[in-house]
């Protein structure tokens, strides 16, 4: 296998992800009125922004978004634009690590210090973050091949329960028929999302020859209808409104009878910090790369400005991180949910400007 | 090679100058009816034999000086010495000086005082070949090219050093070696300024691209058959004069729990002793931070009966887990430490009076756990199941960073350093080369091209 594959790894940390960012929870508040029709516009959605973004990005071979938007539009557009985006990331990494810090503090370590665990993910997000792009791609595939093993035995012992309720299930499948709600159509495209950190990521892989496409649409469904499915199957149709991180919930409630560890929740933990760590890594490298991007190249290789750009915007990220552990639950439910429908709209955006750069490219040199 | 000519500025007179104060310093003149020739050596570092056999004898036998100053120069080794600098380096380096009707030439008389080839001492295995590499080039040269029979077989060689002049050869096959890395291999080598090289180690240390690391990114072996496996991989290796060892490069994270050993095993036995000795590093790694954490943080992680287990045995202990941990970590790194330094005889004793009485007395008298003894012993044992030193050394290290760690944030600390780690890991890079990544997946689609290495 050549470099295709960290396309599709990138894809599956985010459609792995999306139970820490919300997504479970904006299906269950419909699950009454449109959610599994929301998924299946999602599927379709999704999968068709995949095709659409990677196939505009092949003309770009080896470039990032900002050589790309260079081409057609001046600098003075572009620099609020890749402010933006920047954003859009650092929240994307933001909700990820805040939500999990209040996972952390919730389920494994309620005696530590909110702040210590907070100091203690962010160090090693800051440097991680600053490692270059291929290095990243590497750790990513192999933090992959640490947790989703992990993932699917805790998949299949869920499935797999005695306890599992498939009448609930089977009850929830009876509301199928009703019209999607954008809100949780916006938030179950985040599976599909991952395809976005191309638009840095590409730079590191300019030989992409993407096969078989289909299939993050068929792995995506797959997700998404587990991340709804199972939770109502422990809970049943009613109390699941009642858990705030859903598949946490749910991991607690499954046993391991056989092992040194007897609950599924610290395994399903262990594969989902390093999963998520990760992610905020990837997420926040994207940000970094997109914001020192706008700075000038400097002339002297050896100069330090770099480095203390890339510290200043990280610190940046950490800084606002900081400053956000103060929400609450509710605030930071909302926060997650704005975000979700603020980046579908973020990468609807982005599609149609690579759209246009594309046509401008075509008009130059037919 | 002519040595026809007169070198002006090379005078034997000029040669004795520099070499003022040497006792060794021997001078001889031969007379004969035919001629006469003047012989300077530094007897300390020639062989007399040679003297003996191939200057003198043939002098004598020789009627005709010309025909003797013809033989001497058109002997293999025997070289000119074009510069006072070069004539002194010669001589420096063991040749002797013959002198004829105002000709200098120069005669190869090295002696150098060797240890035969005898049983490698660090990387021994069950079975297979157990001959180590020498002190002499020449000989290390000859243990791999007798294994390495192929025309790509490459050498070069370089002098690295102002005072040692030792000699360095790069070794390669030229089919399979990536250029790339050869070239900034040739580039560091050649840049290199320092007096003395005695050690592979120590070049090791100087043609590291990166100040600050914990990983070592070259294989320091001293196995010729690692050296020719690793040739066949298309790696690079760097032999030293005067070391028994020899420098592989680039190397990934994986080549440093390859044993010798694993391609004589069976397939399936040799898979089976890899991923022991992998589960040996991930517990010597991560059993004292997971101590800590599941004592001091998250008990309610492991079986009930197990947390109840590890706190009955702490139950006389007066400190927190991590200082224990540490406590024991560091008595159990002093015995290493010790018995790697004491004389054989001793050796035994020390064993004993650490491992057994201490470990005995002070779970008896409370200060550590019955678990903790178990566990440290663990750790030590695991410590050394990984091959090569370097990188066993490396974990050794490692271990304490993730006790800070879990004694820090309890498992989530644990969990964070080893996402740290990992990514730590991908972002090195041997010589450009990445360090570490999942290369079985590179070959997974292209599985008809086999790279070689005698699989």
């Amino acid at each position: 296998m050549t470099q295709n594959r960290y396309f599709y790894w990138l894809f599956i940390m985010n459609s792995l992800i999306n139970i820490i960012n919300f997504v479970p929870r904006e299906l269950m508040d419909t699950r009454f009125k449109g959610a599994q029709t929301s998924i299946l516009a999602a599927v379709v959605l999704g999968t068709a922004f995949v095709y659409l973004f990677t196939a505009l990005m092949a003309k770009f071979p080896g470039k990032g978004i900002q050589e790309i938007l260079d081409t057609a539009f001046s600098r003075v557009f572009i620099i609020p634009l890749m402010v933006i985006f920047a954003a859009l990331w650092c929240a994307a990494g933001l909700i990820t690590i805040l939500s999990f810090i209040d996972i952390t503090l919730r389920f494994i370590s309620p005696d530590t210090g909110p702040y210590l665990v907070v100091l203690g993910f962010l160090v090693v997000v800051f440097f991680c973050a600053r490692m270059d792009s291929l290095s990243l791609l590497y750790g990513l595939e192999v933090m992959l091949g640490i947790s989703v093993p992990l993932i699917l035995y805790t998949l299949f012992k869920a499935v797999t329960n005695p306890d599992f309720s498939w009448d609930a299930v089977l009850q929830i499948i009876t509301y199928f028929p009703h019209a999607p709600d954008v809100k949780s159509m916006a938030a179950a495209t985040f599976s599909f999302s991952g395809y976005i950190n191309m638009a840095v990521f590409n730079r590191v892989l300019p030989k992409l020859r993407l096969k078989h496409r289909w299939i993050l649409g068929v792995q995506g469904l797959a997700v998404l209808l587990l991340t709804f499915y199972v939770p109502i199957g422990y809970f049943g149709t009613v109390a699941v409104e009642r858990h705030v991180y859903t598949w946490f919930s749910t991991a607690d409630s499954i046993g391991i009878n056989t092992f040194i560890i007897e609950r599924m929740l610290f395994i399903f933990y262990f594969a989902y910090l390093n999963l998520s760590l990760t992610s905020v890594i990837i997420h926040w490298h994207v940000g970094k790369e997109l914001l020192t991007g706008l700075f000038p190249s400097p002339k002297n290789p050896k100069s330090k400005a770099k480095v203390w750009r890339e510290l200043a915007i990280l610190g940046l990220f950490s800084a606002v991180t900081l400053i956000l552990m103060r929400l609450d639950q509710y605030q930071l439910n909302a926060l997650g949910i704005w975000f979700l429908l603020a980046r579908w709209l973020g990468e609807l955006l982005l599609i149609m400007l690579l759209f246009y750069c594309y046509t401008v490219l075509r008009r130059r040199n037919p | 090679m002519p040595a026809q000519q007169i070198v002006e500025e090379v005078s034997v007179q000029w040669i004795k100058e520099q070499l003022d104060h040497f006792a060794d310093l021997e001078e001889r003149m031969l007379t004969a009816p035919s001629g006469k020739a003047g012989l300077l050596y530094i007897k300390s570092i020639t062989d007399p034999q040679i003297i003996n056999r191939s200057i003198i004898a043939p002098f004598y036998e020789i009627d005709n000086t010309q025909v003797y100053s013809d033989y001497l120069s058109s002997y293999p080794g025997s070289e000119e010495g074009k510069t006072g600098q070069h004539a002194l380096e010669l001589m420096l380096g063991g040749y002797a000086c013959v002198h004829i009707e105002g000709k200098l030439c120069f005669f190869d008389a090295l002696k150098a005082e060797t240890r035969s080839v005898s049983e490698n001492m660090t990387e021994s295995v069950t079975q297979g070949p157990s001959d180590a590499l020498t002190e002499n080039l020449a000989v290390n040269l000859n243990l791999i090219r007798r294994r390495y029979q192929s025309t790509e077989l490459k050498m070069e060689s370089m002098l690295i050093g102002n005072i040692s002049r030792t000699k360095v050869a790069i070794l390669y096959d030229d089919s399979r070696v990536n250029h790339q890395v050869l070239d900034e291999l040739r580039e560091r080598l050649g840049t290199l300024r320092i007096d003395i090289l005695q050690a592979s180690g120590e070049l090791e240390k100087y043609i590291r691209s990166d100040k600050l690391r914990i990983f070592p990114k070259t294989i320091v072996t001293e196995r010729p058959d690692r050296v020719v496996f690793n040739l066949a991989e298309g790696k690079i290796a760097v032999m030293l004069d005067t070391t028994g060892y020899a420098i592989l490069l680039p190397v990934i994270f994986n080549d440093f729990f390859v044993a010798m050993d694993d391609k004589i095993q069976l397939p399936f036995v040799g898979r089976f002793l890899k991923l022991l000795r992998i589960t040996g590093v991930a517990m010597t790694l991560w059993l004292p931070a997971l101590y800590v954490a599941f004592t001091s943080y998250n008990p309610e992680i492991v079986r009930v009966q197990i947390a109840l287990l590890i706190a009955g045995s702490r139950a006389t202990v007066p400190y927190p887990s991590f200082v224990e941990v540490l406590i024991m970590l560091v008595m159990m790194e002093f015995l290493t430490e010790a018995s790697l330094r004491l004389p054989r005889a001793i050796g035994p004793t020390a064993t004993t009076v650490g491992g057994l009485i201490l470990g005995q007395a002070a779970t008896a008298a409370g200060l550590v756990g019955n678990i903790m003894i178990i566990l440290v012993s663990v750790v030590a044992i695991s410590n050394f199941m990984i091959p090569l030193n370097m990188m066993s050394f490396s974990i050794r290290v490692l271990k304490y960073l993730f006790i800070i760690a879990a004694a820090a944030l309890g498992l989530v600390g644990v969990v964070v350093c080893l996402v740290g780690f990992t990514m730590y890991l991908c972002s090195q890079r041997s010589f450009g080369q990445p360090y570490f990544k999942m290369f079985f997946l590179d070959s997974l689609g292209n599985s008809g091209k086999q790279k070689g290495g005698g699989r």
